[in-house]
């Protein structure tokens, strides 16, 4: 069937891929090889399926790249009479012929190198590894298709061009590195998770970072923060089903109907979750992991734990003081304390130039202000929020709780006469 | 110690590529007769800021960065030329060497041949 193919080369690309690029120390021929390789398969495998798809695809990738090579030799030679190729098609063979060799860490360290931009790194990842288009990549990141075509150009230029090693960091680089990868990944998922009104479209792109997250849980089993951060794309991806209504209209977290959360995906973060925890070693996405993690406990409570999670979230701002923790924050101590408390928590981020043009912030204010009976000021938070450019679906969610707040404060003035 | 600036622009394209060979061919000359003269001690086109990585040190770390070095507060104070297998090896010596706080260290690959 087409489609168990398309799924099977997915599933097998970023270790086939990073074979490649490890064996020929180049991105563009790994992928390109790869794409070759993959569209010979969808017309071989309708024939004759194959009994391993990975040494399939892997095999006949090589072949192409050595071909590829040769060819790019050959013309080089013909211009400058210059150098042999740097290895025999029959020593290539032979290699083909021994297992992949798993290099898919180091392929994701190549393209999280802190020497390439940071807003690259999400996207180079999504395309080598995972082999999300640049059309489908602009999307997600919001720019047009040319500009990130030249941003995935530039990294790859860059790799080349400065000596990017394809190499597993030293020690001393280590926790550095480590967390530009996370930090790479985070991003991505964030990207895609903006949206609620994109289910449909985003749905592919977080299922790529979800089996990323989970390859490099697979790989580096030892480090807390690499298995927390499994566990958190885990937890978010479980709420998918129940982030939207059946009008499109995004309902928010603490309205969401536990039934409709993914079970699966809920079991498989918890797991995380725990062997993380269980190393001893705390850190801000273990942390933010856990805070997911008690949201979802709701499903089995029936409420929510808010002062645990505010709890949570002191502890989180000690690691992460930005202001998404901050306005989170101040949300959690409104649910578990009281508007007021969440009022002052948000108080305190006032002075922040970079909040008034931030959506989330004056959404935020809005709900907590119409908590505390405000209604006329969380009018004005509402207009604040809307006036910065949301998605469809949560347009139409902040304009309905504009709409009760207005009817509330009519209400309000009727009683008052 | 003798500095070369000049827009990258001037290299690009058709017209770039022979005002480029013209260039070399001018440095080639000129370094033939100041190494035979005893004046010169060493030099080497740069590839394009495109290349760049920049160490920066301030607040009791270093972080790297993709770019050039490109503050005008802090002065060009002096270079290292290494020869390493690749970028992270540059950047551990990068790292290593003195700066005041703030101070930056920009890693260019030298021009090779082939390029």
């Amino acid at each position: 069937m087409k489609t168990t193919d398309g799924g099977q080369i997915a599933a097998v690309r970023p270790r086939v891929v990073a074979a490649l690029a490890a064996r020929f120390r180049d991105l563009d021929l790994a992928e390109d090889a790869f794409s070759d390789a993959a569209a010979a398969a969808l017309v071989a495998w309708r024939q004759q399926p194959p009994g391993d798809h990975a040494a399939w695809l892997w095999r006949a990738a090589v072949r192409r790249a050595i071909d590829a090579r040769r060819k790019a030799a050959v013309r080089r030679r013909a211009q400058h009479d210059l150098r042999q190729p740097e290895a025999t098609p029959e020593e290539l063979l032979i290699a083909a012929r021994e297992p992949i060799p798993d290099e898919r860490l180091r392929l994701i360290f190549v393209c999280s190198h802190p020497a390439l931009a940071p807003d690259t790194r999400a996207a180079l990842t999504l395309k080598v590894v995972c082999g999300l288009s640049t059309e489908r990549l602009a999307r997600a990141f919001l720019v047009s298709e040319p500009t990130m075509l030249q941003r995935i150009t530039r990294a790859k230029r860059k790799i080349q061009a400065a000596g990017v090693p394809f190499a597993i960091p030293e020690p001393a680089d280590w926790p550095e590195r480590l967390d530009a990868v996370l930090s790479t990944l985070e991003v991505a998922y964030a990207q895609a998770y903006e949206d609620a009104a994109l289910t449909e479209e985003a749905a592919p792109f977080t299922a790529e970072v979800l089996r990323l997250s989970g390859v490099l849980a697979e790989v580096l089993p030892q480090e807390p923060e690499v298995l927390a951060l499994a566990a958190l794309v885990r937890f978010a991806e479980a709420r998918r089903p129940a982030r939207l209504d059946r009008y499109g209209v995004m309902v928010p977290l603490e309205d969401q109907d536990p039934a409709l959360w993914r079970r699966d995906l809920m079991v498989e973060g918890a797991g995380l979750l725990e062997r993380s925890a269980e190393m001893g070693r705390l850190g801000a996405r273990q942390i933010l992991a856990a805070i997911h993690a008690a949201h979802l406990s709701r499903a089995e409570t029936g409420a929510a734990p808010w002062a645990e999670i505010a709890r949570l979230y002191d502890a989180l701002i000690a690691m992460r003081p930005d202001v998404v923790v901050q306005v989170n924050r101040a949300v959690s101590r409104g649910k578990a304390f009281g508007a007021d408390e969440g009022l002052r928590a948000l108080a305190q981020l006032a002075d922040e130039p970079r909040v008034q043009t931030w959506r989330p912030y004056h959404a935020a204010r809005a709900s907590l202000l119409n908590q505390a009976g405000e209604h006329e000021a969380a009018i004005q938070a509402f207009e604040a929020a809307l006036r910065l450019s949301p998605p469809q679906a949560e347009r139409r969610f902040l304009e309905q709780r504009m709409a009760e707040a207005t009817r509330s404060l009519r209400g309000g003035r009727a009683t008052f006469g | 110690m003798l500095l070369i600036y000049e827009p990258e622009s001037a290299y690009q394209g058709e017209a770039g590529e022979r005002r480029l060979t013209e260039i070399v061919a001018k440095h080639m000359a000129l370094a033939e007769e100041l190494i035979a003269a005893g004046i010169q001690k060493g030099g080497g086109g740069l590839q394009g800021v495109d290349t760049a990585t920049t160490v920066v040190t301030g607040g009791g770390q270093q972080t790297v960065h993709d770019g050039p070095f490109a503050e005008t507060h802090e002065q060009l104070g002096g270079y290292y030329l290494i020869e390493v297998d690749d970028l992270d090896e540059a950047l551990a010596i990068a790292r290593r060497i003195p700066v005041a706080e703030g101070g930056k260290v920009e890693v260019r690959p030298l021009m090779r041949e082939d390029d």
